[in-house]
């Protein structure tokens, strides 16, 4: 079962290439705002829950999908290893 | 992969077909021309159970998941050709039942679902704005937090069952600063002081289903009956939409095998320089389209039911159902028209509605456009 911090880096990874290409990996720490700050924008989110659910085979429920628990990658991985 | 139903399944489908058949068909054209919602169908259809479809057994609901509700939802549009009576009911399912049991408290639960699923109660979502469309979380009414209550004030237009409805779901900024951030989700009961109906709109097809504009003028709504968290609203909205997108269309697909159906037996029974119409290859190759339509439309549809019953979530597979079906509905309807020739433009023979009704589905629940605008990301283009 992957940890907090192996979701961390694989979810840096994805968001990374699907909405950050070019950027530098090292300025994506774990604390960066991802939807607050407009990174991750309505659907962009879907991308994520969606690419999230597929990965671990978990299922996110439509009231977590918010801020509260996807806006970091702290967060992403603490609401994921969660539900593992 | 297994493509067929239960027996219990069927047994829910004959049944919801037979009763719409039977029970909602008599009166339509005057009700289409005058715009006049069928309140004993409304009831006739709660009784069924329709209403409560997907809602659990705790709130009198039947408990089905989201592949059988479609599948019953399916034959209740083939059996009746109120789409308007269809819509204003699934309207009532995805966009104020669905929001609640997501997001509601249990009280919210225990107080709204029971009306709502008894039919006793009509249910409506109140997101658009003259200003604000497709583009739907600027919105500009506003709700300001004063004690134990939020005062809203703005207006929605284009809202469904909305000069009907006992319970609105009605979505306002509590910081147009904030953007979409702000918006949050208010359960307003009929009769609430500050809210006012305006006029019924008069619109080109589900003439049957009520719509109107509201207005909010210092509208009181005590705290408790925020839906969701303050700011929630976007999310709420996104999976209420979801819902919406994958299953809002299931009579549509019962609606095109009506179509079908009905274009069938005229091509056999239209003759026309000696033979049937259907003999022509012109003819035959319309009715090869729609049941192309037809099918790809129910496999979509099912697809989207079938994962959600899965646990996973469907912004790819509704926003797909929803695009394919509205256009897919749509161009039955006019095939239907062509291959019913003259007979087919004019009101008596009900074929013409089915197009005016169609059209409206790909407007409502998100445009075509908006669809591809969310297909093509999921996408990764
Ligand atoms: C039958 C019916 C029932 C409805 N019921 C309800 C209801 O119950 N509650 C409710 O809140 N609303 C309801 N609506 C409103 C509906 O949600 C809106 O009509 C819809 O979201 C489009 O908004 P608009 O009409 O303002 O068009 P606009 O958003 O102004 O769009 C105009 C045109 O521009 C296109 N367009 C807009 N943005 C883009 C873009 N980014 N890319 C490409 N093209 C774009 C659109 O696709 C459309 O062709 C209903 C509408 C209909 C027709």
């Amino acid at each position: 079962m992957p940890d907090q911090n192996a979701i961390m880096a694989a979810t840096k990874s994805f968001i990374l290439s699907e909405f950050l290409e070019g950027e530098d990996p090292d300025e994506l720490t774990e604390d960066v705002e991802l939807i607050s700050s407009g990174i991750l924008d309505s659907l962009a989110t879907l991308k994520l829950v969606t690419h999230l659910e597929n990965t671990y085979d978990i299922k996110i429920e439509a009231h977590e999908a918010d801020e509260d628990n996807l806006n970091t990658l702290v967060d992403i991985a603490k609401l994921v290893a969660s539900k593992l | 992969m297994d493509f067929s139903w239960t027996k219990q399944q069927t047994e829910l489908r004959d049944a919801i077909r037979a009763f719409a058949r039977g029970s909602l068909n008599e009166g339509l054209v005057e009700r289409d021309r005058e715009g006049i919602f069928n309140r004993a169908g409304w009831d006739a259809c709660a009784k069924m159970g329709i209403h409560g479809l997907c809602v659990p057994e705790e709130y009198g609901g039947l408990g089905f998941d989201a592949l059988t509700t479609v599948g019953a939802l399916e034959a209740l549009g083939e059996g009746s050709r109120d789409n308007g009576l269809s819509f204003s009911i699934n309207a009532h399912m995805w966009t104020a039942e669905m929001p609640l049991l997501a997001f509601g408290t249990p009280e919210q639960k225990a107080k709204y679902l029971p009306r709502l699923v008894s039919g006793e109660w009509i249910g409506g979502n109140a997101m658009s704005e003259p200003g604000s469309g497709s583009d739907a979380y600027s919105l500009r009414t506003t709700a300001i937090r004063q004690g134990d209550h939020y005062v809203l004030n703005g207006s929605k237009t284009f809202i469904s069952n909305g000069n009907v409805a006992d319970l609105l779901l009605v979505f306002a900024t509590v910081d147009p600063a904030k953007g979409a951030r702000g918006v949050s989700a208010f359960l307003v009961e009929k009769g609430t002081s500050g809210l006012q109906v305006g006029k019924k709109l008069d619109k080109m097809g589900m003439r049957t289903s009520p719509m109107a504009e509201l207005f909010f003028d210092d509208l009181r709504v005590p705290v408790e009956n925020r839906l969701g968290k303050e700011g929630a609203g976007k999310n709420l909205f996104t999976d209420s939409m979801t819902w919406e997108r994958g299953c809002i269309l299931a009579p549509a697909v019962g609606a095109m095998q009506r179509l079908l159906d009905a274009c069938l037996a005229y091509s056999r029974q239209r003759k026309q320089f000696g033979e049937s119409i259907g003999n022509f290859q012109l003819v035959a190759s319309k009715l090869v389209d729609m049941k192309l339509r037809v099918e790809t439309a129910r496999s979509l549809l099912y697809q989207a039911a079938w994962k959600k019953d899965q646990g996973k979530s469907i912004f790819l597979e509704a926003a797909l159902a929803k695009l394919w079906i509205s256009e897919s509905w749509v161009a039955c309807a006019q095939e239907a028209i062509q291959i019913h020739g003259g007979y087919g433009y004019m009101t008596e023979y009900e074929i013409e509605r089915e197009l005016r009704d169609a059209t409206g589905s790909k407007l409502y629940s998100g445009t075509s456009e908006i669809q591809r605008t969310i297909i093509a990301p999921l996408l990764s283009v």
